[in-house]
């Protein structure tokens, strides 16, 4: 089940992004819907106004769901291992355990 | 959000959501939109006579008193589809009081219409599909009887509703006895 990893676990994109994702989303989806409305009303055929709908989401799909650029476009900025804030005054064990378990090594 | 499969669950819900949204207020307009139909019903003759209900040669049948009635109706129905309608049922119906029960209902023609070339009837002397016989199998206490014509709406998205257009007021003879027996 390996290949479906990248499925699970991938497509990150940084906060940024992922507020843009969001609002994009939203305002996508409700657009489509009310462009499905009218485009309905307009020529008086129901499977009309879901055959758009249906479209205006696939679209939001594709500009949404996937990792574009623009979504990373600043990516969170970790402080490096060398400076830490007050480091000092924990004992050893503790000191191994904070660094240890940072998991930026696959976001990059 | 940060995810694949994240953003693909959160916009999936959404979209669902604003689809159910969509559903709703199509299914809430349309009774909102306009339709002038126009409708001419005329009743030519009724006749009663003592029939059986299964069989006319069949003595052990029971007998019971039948009215046959013919009318004429001229309708267009053409303006009452929408984007929402599925199909119009029009149907018939001969309501009348008795002593003792308040309504009583017969339908005695129906049609299904399904697009706006079936939607203009032209009727003209048309029996009545169905069988017009009161419950206790004799017309004795039926005071006054009206012919109604009503349509109903099917639509694809929301609720269909009942709607009585044209009404004829009219009575339903007794039938009339042969001179000779032999009913």
């Amino acid at each position: 089940m390996d290949f479906l990893k990248p499925v699970f676990e991938g497509g990150r994109i940084d906060f940024a992004g992922q507020r843009l994702a969001a609002n994009l989303s939203s305002a996508m989806v409700v657009g489509s819907a009310t462009a499905a409305l009218l485009a309905g009303l307009a020529t008086e055929k129901l499977s009309l106004c879901f055959y758009t709908y249906i479209c205006g989401v696939v679209l939001t799909f594709a500009v949404v769901l996937l990792p574009w650029p623009p979504y990373n476009r600043s990516p969170v900025v970790w402080l490096s291992r060398k400076a830490p804030a007050s480091a000092d005054n924990l004992s050893k064990s503790q000191k191994t355990l904070v660094e240890d378990v940072s998991d930026d090594s696959d976001s990059e | 959000m940060y995810n694949f499969l994240q953003r693909l669950s959160g916009v999936t819900s959404f979209a669902m959501s604003t689809l159910m949204a969509l559903v709703v207020v199509i299914a809430l307009t349309t009774p909102f939109i306009p339709s002038s139909p126009t409708f001419d019903m005329s009743l030519h003759n009724v006749q009663t006579t003592t029939g059986r209900a299964m069989d006319p040669y069949d003595r052990m049948s029971r007998k019971a008193e039948y009215a046959r009635l013919t009318f004429d109706l001229d309708a267009d129905l053409s303006t009452m589809f929408n984007w929402n309608t599925k199909l119009l049922f029009a149907y018939v119906t001969v309501d009348y009081t008795t002593p003792g029960f308040e309504t009583n209902r017969a339908v005695i023609w129906d049609r299904i219409i399904k697009n706006k070339r079936q939607a203009k009837l032209k009727l003209r002397k048309h029996h009545n599909k169905y069988a017009l016989r009161n419950y206790p199998l004799t017309f004795e206490d039926v005071e006054g009887a009206n012919l109604t014509l009503h349509i109903n709406p099917v639509p694809y998205l929301g609720i269909m509703y009942d709607k009585p257009v044209v009404s004829i007021p009219f009575t339903i003879p007794r039938p009339v006895k042969p001179a000779a027996g032999s009913a």
